[in-house]
């Protein structure tokens, strides 16, 4: 969800009205955005939908607002003079980055502010709907330093030298990939290929090497400049001209004159920025249905006017700087908004239903009922965990754990197998708080075989008197109130003193483990006091017992 | 008169044992010698009488002298130059080697003795040292020395020192380890005036009182003619720690009782998913920023798991092209390997796909999950590794976006006693419209309660369901943080005894 920063005053001049912050905050609503900070005469306001990149600029968010404060209405379109600018895409791109768009901008100044605004919304641009740059990235250029035609192809990274933005000498591509920072950011976006892409002039001076880095010759844009060159390469067509129409939507909304740059696909020719002109049929008995409202042809048609969509005897224009229309329902939704979600009439879900848990969660909420009436503190723990716990430090073997590709940290690196261990610590931390410690945690562990889940619950008593026979009255109190015939058959575990562990077996199952914590699993714990405990695996025992 | 009767019928056996010894000034050391009670026990009753108001216990910081280690020792063998005086007043001379005085002392008494002119020193022809007793000495022999006197008096206070005392005291000061001073605080009883008036009948001080009430007294009856002691049932009793049921936890079952009540029905899945169900299903295109690697915990073994391939093919088709519900589709080619990828789930609207996509889904139906959802992020104050998350759907032919405001303010009725609300739009992949549930919070201002929107036909179709459906999410954390005032995320799941034992419960 990216955020962007602007001033309310560019934002009021973009509009032609003075705003309230109030109304600000009330018209992002329907832009979906959020004012996140206010820094004097700053806003930064998130925007909810990584769909629509067009509002992640202030030009974009003040289009929109004209529409719905009614200063204007409808499609706006792009009418970019024509120009004899062009770039020759030479075929070696076609399996590295196959397609760009490019325009040119005359007319208007370019100041540290809007300098700022230009990046901010590229970077955003090619961050998050971009993806890191990998489907789109996006150069701005001194116009008047780039001799046309220019050329697109893919080069041998040591063949070519130039001075990457921020750098003082030549590098080949190969270098900025290794020495260069942004280089090295992005470097894994051309790993693996022969050839790197590449943007050069008719001089043969590099534009830039997408998707890494622009020149230090033309690829610097100054705070005085009035003749821009914009171009988005990519490996997705539409997302390309997407970008390509966005900025030169925004560049328009400053007063900048869009030429058009003719891309030249191997002899097959294009106009760039290339109108999408694409449209949906939405009828007003799609909307009403779908909103619960009543509204006729001619409100729907103002409410997507209102929203800058065109209308033409049911079918919506949809404006060159949206790709996010895919369906019927992307307008209603948009139609609603206009409308305003807070005048839709609210209504009550008019089926009774009843509702229900599943048994096993009723179940274990007796088994946690039970626990509390012995009075143990319930304990509630995160699932993810780590095998240093669940076994070095409690002396067994690993009994089949889902570990983590991707760690944040080794802390939490696997799902939880048993709960003890978690216990054990929560014991380990708490040495210094008052005895008796009785303490027990129901919840899920996953185990790797079959990558199932099951209900487990860890009963824990810590004093300097806990015993075998305690905790076996604990296992007791509770088999007893479920009314379950239990037996104890002797069984190793290291976890546990020899000769006080056992299996507890419920209709030929094994359903938990108890007994006295073994002398070297406290002293891993660092405890001073003994420790008898249980785990009871209660999606076994319910299955077990059920009739 | 009926207070000192109501006093005197609340004392504790303690308190009538050592009430009888009370007098202005006594100190807490002579009560214990006169009650032969112990130090903590005489304490007790003082401060237990203290607070029914019959003495005040004063405090006084005073300079003791008591006997150190050679003291000790000399107030029974009395002091060396003592000793070595006795042993020598009999006789007319003796060696000094014969005598039996420690090696370390003889030195101390050779030098007292002279420097009181109590002996005579002379070498023999051999060089050996003999000594004598004068006159003055062998007066000295038989009489208790002051400093002798003064050892006895110990231990004493510095202030309540006699002249005669001072001398003793200060030569004492100059010897190793016989005497030492401390500050020490002497408790000591001052009397009230309800004090007075008790000792003055403490004649009617009945001390055949019930103490305790048991099966003995029941038995005999002892009840009926006498009474019993009465409690201090303003006095402090120890804390218990008994069992109740953690914070957060039980915050989980207060919304799930809700839910129910509601008429959803509860639904779940596994914690390991696979990016199907997770996301594929949910209609998240395959390259969108939220399913980067970096944003789920991804399983190390096995990588891939199972999906069945009808219903895989249709989510594949609805991707591409939109499976034929009017949609064009996300447009790109669907990665059949990575849909199988197997992750931790990252989000609860993975049961409402399976939900949706099992045979057993009730249409209309209700349902709910409050499940486990798991993300690669920093933990935090907000973050934590793992959270929870409460999923739900309605499905029902002839809903629309009013019948999705209704349910939001029943849960904005439920889950925040509030109707201040807003519903305002929001955007999630999976839904179109989309909602989210402002509710006022009296002192926070307005906090997002609840995502909503009417599930994409693209998600729903592929799935098998061809009605419209009202899907929500609560963020049952942020719920919890703010039901309980807990202000980091992470003490939800609190470790802390003290903090869980300290918790106030919900109600």
């Amino acid at each position: 969800m990216p955020t962007i920063t602007f001033d309310i005053d560019d934002l009021n001049k973009l509009v032609g009205k003075k705003l309230s912050k109030e109304k600000i905050e009330e018209l992002l609503d329907y832009a979906k955005g959020e004012i996140e900070a206010t820094n004097g005469n700053e806003l930064s306001v998130k925007s909810a939908d990584t769909n629509l990149p067009y509002l992640w600029s202030v030009e974009g968010i003040a289009r929109l607002f004209r529409g719905l404060l009614g200063l204007e209405k409808g499609l706006r379109q792009l009418r970019p003079e024509k120009s004899k600018d062009k770039i020759i895409v030479d075929k070696s791109v076609r399996d590295i980055r196959p397609y760009i768009a490019a325009f040119s901008v005359k007319g208007a100044k370019v100041d540290d502010y809007l300098l700022k605004q230009i990046i901010q919304l590229q970077e955003k641009f090619c961050h998050s709907y971009g993806m890191k740059r990998l489907k789109v990235a996006v150069g701005v250029y001194n116009y008047n330093k780039i001799v046309f035609p220019v050329h697109y192809k893919a080069v041998l990274p040591e063949s070519v030298q130039f001075m990457p933005l921020g750098f003082k000498r030549e590098m080949t591509l190969g270098e900025i990939l290794e020495i260069h920072p942004t280089g090295m950011e992005y470097a894994h976006l051309l790993k693996g290929m022969a050839s790197y892409p590449l943007l050069v002039d008719s001089n043969k001076a590099v534009l830039s090497f997408p998707p890494i880095i622009n020149s230090e010759y033309s690829g610097k844009v100054l705070s005085g400049d009035s003749d821009l060159f914009f171009e988005a390469t990519g490996n997705d067509r539409e997302a390309v001209q997407l970008a390509a129409n966005i900025f030169a939507f925004a560049f328009a909304e400053r007063g900048f004159r869009i030429r058009a740059v003719t891309i030249d696909y191997s002899g097959k020719k294009e106009e760039s920025p290339a109108a999408f002109k694409d449209s949906i049929k939405v009828s007003a008995d799609d909307a009403n249905k779908m909103l619960g409202l009543n509204l006729k042809e001619a409100e729907v048609k103002q409410l997507l006017e209102k929203f800058r969509y065109g209308y033409d005897k049911g079918k919506v224009l949809i404006p060159d700087y949206r790709r996010d229309i895919m369906h019927p329902v992307d307008v209603i939704e948009d139609i609603g908004i206009a409308f305003g979600f807070d005048k839709i009439p609210a209504r009550p879900l008019k089926t009774y239903t009843i509702g229900s848990t599943f048994p096993v969660t009723k179940f274990v909420d007796k088994a946690r009922e039970l626990a509390v009436g012995m009075g143990y503190q319930e304990i509630y723990s995160p699932i993810l965990s780590n095998t240093n716990l669940l076994y070095n430090l409690m002396d067994v073997e690993d009994f089949g754990t889902v570990e983590i590709e991707n760690p944040m940290t080794e802390l939490f690196s696997c799902a939880r197998t048993w709960i003890l261990p978690q216990l054990m610590e929560l014991l380990s931390m708490n040495k210094n708080t008052e005895y008796p410690q009785r303490i027990f945690e129901q919840g899920l562990v996953t185990m790797k075989k079959d990558l199932k889940d099951f209900e487990r619950m860890a009963v824990v008593t810590a004093h300097t008197k806990a015993d075998f026979t305690e905790i076996k009255q604990a296992l007791d109190f509770i088999m007893g109130n479920f009314g379950v015939k239990y037996g104890i058959e002797d069984t190793v575990h290291h976890s546990f003193i020899p000769g006080r562990v056992g299996r507890v077996i419920v209709n030929g199952k094994g359903v938990a483990y108890i007994g006295e914590i073994h002398p070297k699993v406290l002293a891993n714990f660092g405890l001073s006091v003994p420790v008898a405990a249980m785990e009871l695996n209660l999606t076994d025992l319910f299955e077990a017992i059920k009739k | 008169m009926d207070n000192v009767k109501q006093v005197l019928n609340s004392l504790h056996p303690l308190e009538r044992k050592t009430l009888p010894f009370l007098k202005e000034g006594i100190t807490l050391n002579e009560l214990i010698g006169k009650t032969g009670l112990k130090d903590v026990e005489v304490m007790r009753a003082l401060q237990w009488m203290e607070n029914k108001g019959i003495i005040k216990i004063r405090q006084e910081l005073k300079e003791v002298i008591e006997l150190d280690r050679n003291g000790e020792d000399y107030k029974i063998k009395g002091l060396p130059e003592k000793r070595f005086l006795q042993q020598i007043a009999g006789k007319k001379e003796a060696k000094v080697s014969e005598i039996d005085v420690p090696a370390a002392e003889l030195n101390i008494a050779l030098g007292m003795l002279r420097q009181r002119a109590a002996i005579s020193l002379r070498k023999d022809e051999k060089g050996e040292l003999i000594v004598s007793a004068t006159d003055h000495g062998k007066s000295l022999a038989g009489k208790e020395s002051l400093e002798e006197l003064f050892l006895k008096k110990l231990p004493t206070e510095v202030s309540q020192l006699q002249p005669e005392d001072r001398f003793a005291y200060d030569a004492f000061r100059k010897r190793r380890e016989i005497i030492k001073t401390s500050v020490v605080k002497i408790r000591s009883v001052e009397l009230t005036e309800l004090g007075k008036q008790i000792l003055n009948e403490k004649s009617s001080l009945k001390l055949d009182v019930i103490d305790a009430l048991t099966p003995q007294v029941l038995k005999e009856e002892s009840w009926k003619h006498k009474d019993f002691r009465a409690y201090d049932i303003k006095i402090n009793v120890p804390k218990i720690f008994a069992g109740k049921k953690q914070h957060y936890r039980a915050f989980i079952d207060m919304v799930r009782g809700k839910l129910v009540s509601m008429g959803f029905k509860e639904m779940s899945g596994p914690v390991v998913e696979s990016d199907f169900w997770d996301m594929d299903a949910l209609y998240m295109p395959q390259f969108h920023s939220a399913r980067d690697i970096h944003d789920a915990y991804y399983i190390k073994d096995p990588k891939y798991g199972q999906i069945d391939e009808t219903i895989m093919k249709k989510v594949k088709a609805a991707h591409e092209n939109g499976f034929g519900t009017g949609s064009k589709g996300w447009r790109y080619a669907f990665d059949v390997l990575r849909t199988k990828r197997l992750l931790l789930r990252t989000q609860g609207t993975a049961c409402s796909a399976r939900k949706l996509a099992s045979k057993d889904v009730e249409i209309p139906g209700k349902y709910f999950g409050i499940t486990r959802c798991f993300r690669y992020d920093v933990v935090d104050a907000t973050h934590n590794c793992d959270f929870n998350q409460t999923e739900g759907f309605v499905a029902e032919e002839g809903l629309t976006f009013g019948h999705l405001k209704g349910m939001l303010k029943m849960f904005a009725e439920e889950f925040a006693q509030t109707e201040t609300i807003r519903i305002v739009p929001d955007y999630f992949p999976f839904t179109e419209p989309s909602a989210g549930l402002l509710a006022k919070h009296p002192e926070m201002g307005w906090i997002e309660l609840a995502g909503s929107g009417m599930f994409r036909p693209e998600m729903t179709k592929p799935l098998g369901i061809d009605v419209p459906v009202i899907a929500w999410g609560i963020g049952v954390d942020r719920l919890a943080m703010f039901a309980l005032n807990i202000k980091d995320i992470r003490q939800l799941y609190s470790h802390e005894l003290p903090v869980l034992r300290s918790m106030k419960v919900m109600y």
